[in-house]
């Protein structure tokens, strides 16, 4: 117990207690009475006052009611508070949980249909419904006007839809509009996002914040299929650091059923021959989380039409393995460790296309065994024409450079002298240059620029240099061979070094430097080299002088740069070469790794590149919802959190890259689809988990908790006080017949 | 226990003795444990062996006595003298005293009303057996009132006229009045004394007076049922009526608890006291029925026959 006004109870304790019992002397008016004799009675008082020298005090009860009372009151005036074990938590947390497995139709078992977040949102309300009303003495023993709630939806991402508030009605009108989306689970955010919203005091003692108004009772609506469950942590170390009281309650509310199994495409992938670009390769992968094995129909469709369907069977659920020792998949396994290994399958479907389109893919299942979740059982992927790269060579002659661009069968190569070049900067983007049309020039033109042992001038980065121009990287996408830019988008050159150098380590997931045969390149000319500070730059291969490849991005630029010239070492004459100019063009125009087919993950934001200059952008979702987009300088938009899968549809006016098509035949406007799925076998695998397993803790479901609280005491004291005087009154009345 | 605010007074004699009690107590008679000489011959029984016609004994002839007492019976029987006592019938001498302080007008019912018909019916029963009857009262300053002699029924006038002038108050020394009752009281008999007892100096003394010289002491206590179970409450100043004492106190529950173990222990001592001297003493609550009292109790406790 604590007590919030000691001294001042003291002060007036040793003024009113004093006081009461002189009050209580002097108020003594007795009653005359005359009696036959008093000789008994004084002989009584004589015999009571023998044996007890405070008789008239201590016998007398009404004396001591006005203590007690008095008493009460004092303490109250102490203001003192316990903490209190109150089965009702005064603050709870709603952490709804609308990933895509929570769309299973799985939620309740009497009425097929409804969905795990219905169920979940019952739940809710339910609690909501349970939840303290405020009322005049509960505001004046809590901190709070009853119970207090919060809701927060969570995916992917986390949103607070409803912040602390006491009204049940807004509570619910909350919960009830949260819309599933078709995102992967991400546990952690929303409990981040919890202990934000709570508002903080600093403690003093325990010299850090800690949330105000008690611990928090945090209810976890789910289904279990939380992959990072596992890392929230809750030791005391994370615990000043994540401001979560220990005496936080995590209840988790299954929704679902455990033994739901599901049909789900895990993958889906389009791709392109390498040799024969109208060759188109699509791989569909399937996993089966019911215990038995199911045959499956996929079918896949391209730009709506279905042109094929196979026939796949896949395996049942199988038993949990013994040890999970793929490091690679350590993280998962830690989650589902213990957990029945899903049955996968996959199947390959070849097709002649060179144009761009959409493939769905769908796994057709009969209607009598369909399965709990719809959402996982299509899949988009988006492919681009088979049309090859249009690249830019700024090179006062290279030959060996020329020949393996050349062999590259791009779509277009255009060896521009750098003075030329140099005035296509100067001029800005999407100007042209040069005399008529057709060989007019521009730099939107190039998906990559290849500069050859030569750097534009530009203005400085920061601004800070005026008008003054230093070499470095143009705007756009550029492979710099032969030249080192300075920091911050470069590196400092140290000075040349004649001793022969070998690459002593690379990244070899680069997807650039896969092929590139780096282990046996031998330089013989090189730059000593330095990564400056705050600088750009990553190093994704080294020598034994420093850095020797190199790549940088910053707003408007990505770059790879080969500080070493080629030309000074045994590459161009090996096949890694060639390799290592094709990929890194590719890996610069696609940004990121090879894969024709980019998908996207709801859940995730949209970040896309447009060519430079594009304008009016505008992009629909798949309910037909449009939003306008602000492309950045180097022609980037973003937006997210995408909720739904699907595809996404950026339009232009503009120019086109590959893959863009024309949104009408004659229009300026231009479009690119980006096909966003789930793809996620770890959220197609649907059975609810029973328990929740947290880093700390494990929460079984529907777990009664309960919570401390401080309690204010003075209130139940100030009504002890007064039924005390209630009391007095009535021995004081009754008192003759004691 | 409290001062009447109103108290019954007497007006007649039939306020204290109605007819109708008094036709029932006329077969009663007053009952001595021992037998005294009387002056004058009456209806009671003599020590001394007379000339009733109630036969006592049988004794040897010696020489002297009177030839006409001789059973001569006995003699033709026996062929030896003996002679035939007989038992000699005298009056019987009944004092009454009343205490008349003002401790005794208290009380509900009052207690000295319930003193005045308990003496009124005595004194009747004395005078309807031609008991030479006398009437003490002591009050205000051990002054004392007195009726002597009275014989016969036609006296009993006089002693409702003597009770009804009686009017309590003030203090008195009882063991003084005690004494001067002793000192001015003539013969042997019976005395009745009724009071509450409750005297600041002691009832031992008086007591001690007025037993003896040939006296049956029989202690009447009247206490009002206030005294026995005080309903009073609070805090209170009990002033005492005769000498205007102050208790101040505060009534509780162990208070009163305590008054009644004292009171049941002044009994107590009371009556051990009475009885170690051959006092009778019997405890009258005002409330009680007179009739009842004289008829029943009185009767058990042996004053009565």
């Amino acid at each position: 117990m604590t007590w919030l006004s000691a001294p001042i109870a003291f002060i007036a304790a040793a003024i009113a207690i004093p006081t009461l019992i002189i009050l209580y002397f002097l108020k003594l008016r007795r009653r005359d009475l005359e009696v036959s004799s008093t000789l008994l009675w004084k002989k009584s008082i004589q015999d009571l006052q023998a044996n007890a020298p405070f008789q008239k005090l201590r016998r007398s009860i009404l004396l001591l009611l006005q203590l007690l009372a008095l008493a009460a009151a004092l303490l109250a005036l102490g203001q003192p508070e316990i903490k209190a074990d109150i089965t009702q938590g005064h603050r709870r947390v709603l952490l709804i949980d609308r990933s895509a497995s929570m769309a299973a139709t799985d939620g309740d078992a009497a009425a097929p249909g409804t969905t795990r977040l219905d169920a979940a949102k019952k739940a809710a309300i339910a609690i909501v419904d349970a939840m303290r009303e405020p009322n005049i003495f509960t505001s004046l023993t809590s901190d709070e006007g009853g119970d207090q709630a919060m809701v927060i939806a969570f995916g992917t991402q986390a949103q607070v839809v409803q912040n602390f508030t006491a009204s049940k009605a807004e509570l619910k009108r909350a919960i009830e509009a949260i819309d599933p989306a078709d995102t992967p689970s991400r546990l952690s955010e929303a409990i981040k996002l919890a202990k934000a919203q709570s508002p903080l005091t600093f403690d003093v003692e325990k010299e850090r914040f800690v949330a105000r108004g008690g611990p928090s009772i945090i209810h976890i609506f789910s289904d279990g299929r939380l992959p990072d469950s596992m890392k929230m942590d809750f030791k005391p170390e994370e615990i000043s650091r994540l401001e979560i009281s220990p005496d936080d309650v995590v209840t988790y509310h299954a929704a679902g059923q455990a033994d739901s199994g599901n049909l789900a495409i895990t993958a889906l992938r389009a791709q392109r021959d390498f040799d024969n670009p109208a060759r188109l390769n699509i791989f569909v992968a399937a996993q089966n989380t019911f215990r038995e094995p199911r045959t499956v129909d996929v079918e896949l469709a391209i730009d709506n039409r279905p042109l094929r369907v196979r026939q796949i069977t896949l395996p049942g659920m199988s038993a949990a393995p013994a040890a999970a020792d793929d490091s690679a998949s350590l993280e998962r396994s830690e989650a589902v460790k213990g957990e029945p290994i899903p049955g996968v399958g996959g199947v390959v479907f070849e097709l002649e296309r060179a144009e761009a389109g959409i493939a769905t893919a769908r796994l057709i299942v009969p209607e009598e065994r369909r399965d709990a979740l719809a959402v996982d059982d299509l899949a988009y992927a988006i492919f681009p024409p088979a049309k090859r790269l249009s690249v830019a060579l700024v090179s006062a002659g290279n030959l060996f450079l020329t020949t393996a661009l050349e062999g590259m069968n791009l779509s277009r190569l255009v060896v521009i002298p750098p003075e030329k070049f140099q005035s296509m900067l100067d001029a800005g983007p999407g100007a042209t240059t040069g005399g008529d049309a057709a060989t007019a020039l521009s730099l939107g033109d190039f998906d990559v620029v290849v500069l050859d042992k030569w750097l534009p001038m530009v203005k400085l980065a920061d601004g800070s240099g005026g008008d003054a121009k230093i070499p470095g990287l143009p705007p756009g996408r550029v492979l710099v061979l032969g030249a080192t830019p300075p920091p911050p988008m470069g590196l400092i050159d140290r000075g040349e070094i004649d001793e022969p150098a070998v690459i002593i380590d690379h990244d070899r997931q680069h997807p650039a430097l896969a092929l590139a045969g780096l282990t046996e390149l031998v330089i013989y000319k090189g730059h000593k080299l330095e990564v400056g500070e705050q600088s750009a730059v990553t190093v994704i291969a080294r020598d034994q002088n420093g850095p020797a490849i190199v790549e940088t991005t910053s707003d408007a630029t990505r770059a790879i740069i080969v500080p070493f010239d080629p030309g000074e070492s045994d590459w161009p004459i090996k096949p890694g070469f060639v390799l290592f100019v094709a990929s890194s063009l590719t890996y610069l125009a696609h940004e990121g790794p090879q894969d024709v087919s980019r998908s996207l993950t709801p859940g995730q934001t949209l970040a896309e590149r447009l060519p430079v200059g594009a304008q009016e952008a505008r992009l629909s979702l798949p309910d037909g919802e449009r939003f306008d987009l602000v492309p950045a300088a180097d022609g980037s938009v973003a937006y997210g959190p995408l909720n739904k899968v699907g595809i996404y549809t950026i339009s232009w006016r503009g120019s086109a890259q590959a893959g863009d098509v024309p949104v009408e035949e004659g229009s300026d406007r231009v479009r690119r689809a980006l096909a966003a799925n789930l793809l996620d076998p770890e959220e197609s695998t649907i059975g609810a988990r029973p328990a929740l397993a947290l880093a700390s803790r494990n929460v079984l479901a529907e777990q009664a908790g309960t919570a401390n609280s401080k309690q204010r005491l003075w209130p139940w004291l100030i009504l002890a006080a007064l039924f005390v005087i209630m009391l007095e009154w009535y021995v004081y009345n009754r008192k003759v017949h004691l | 226990m409290l001062k009447t605010p109103s108290p019954t007074r007497p007006e007649r004699l039939e306020d204290l003795l109605p007819p109708e009690l008094l036709a029932r107590i006329a077969s009663l008679d007053v009952a001595s444990r021992r037998v005294f000489s009387g002056k004058l011959k009456g209806e009671r029984r003599s020590k001394r062996k007379g000339e009733s016609v109630e036969f006592a004994d049988h004794r040897q002839y010696v020489m002297g006595d009177d030839l006409r007492r001789i059973d001569w019976n006995l003699f033709g029987r026996l062929d030896r003298l003996f002679l035939k006592l007989f038992l000699e019938e005298e009056d019987l001498s009944l004092h009454i005293v009343i205490d008349a302080t003002a401790s005794q007008d208290t009380g509900e019912p009052n207690k000295f009303f319930f003193a005045q018909q308990l003496g009124a019916v005595i004194a009747a029963i004395g005078l309807i057996n031609l008991n030479r009857v006398a009437l003490s009262a002591f009050g205000a300053g051990s002054t004392l009132a007195h009726l002597k002699d009275l014989r016969g029924r036609r006296r009993l006038h006089d002693v409702g006229r003597f009770l009804c002038a009686l009017e309590p108050s003030g203090t008195a020394s009882a063991a003084e009045a005690a004494k001067r009752i002793a000192l001015t009281r003539r013969g042997k008999g019976v005395m009745v004394f009724i009071s509450d007892f409750f005297f600041k100096e002691g009832y031992e003394a008086p007591l001690r007076m007025l037993v003896g010289h040939g006296y049956d002491l029989f202690a009447v206590q009247v206490l009002s049922p206030q005294e026995i179970n005080p309903p009073i409450g609070g805090d209170l100043r009990l002033k005492d009526v005769e000498d205007g004492d102050v208790a101040e106190l505060t009534i509780s529950a162990p208070l009163l608890n305590r008054y009644r173990a004292n009171l049941a222990a002044y009994e107590q001592r009371l009556k051990s006291f009475c009885t170690a001297r051959g006092i009778q003493h019997m405890l009258a609550p005002s409330d009680t029925d007179v009739a009842a009292l004289v008829m029943d109790e009185l009767r058990k406790r042996g004053l009565l026959r």
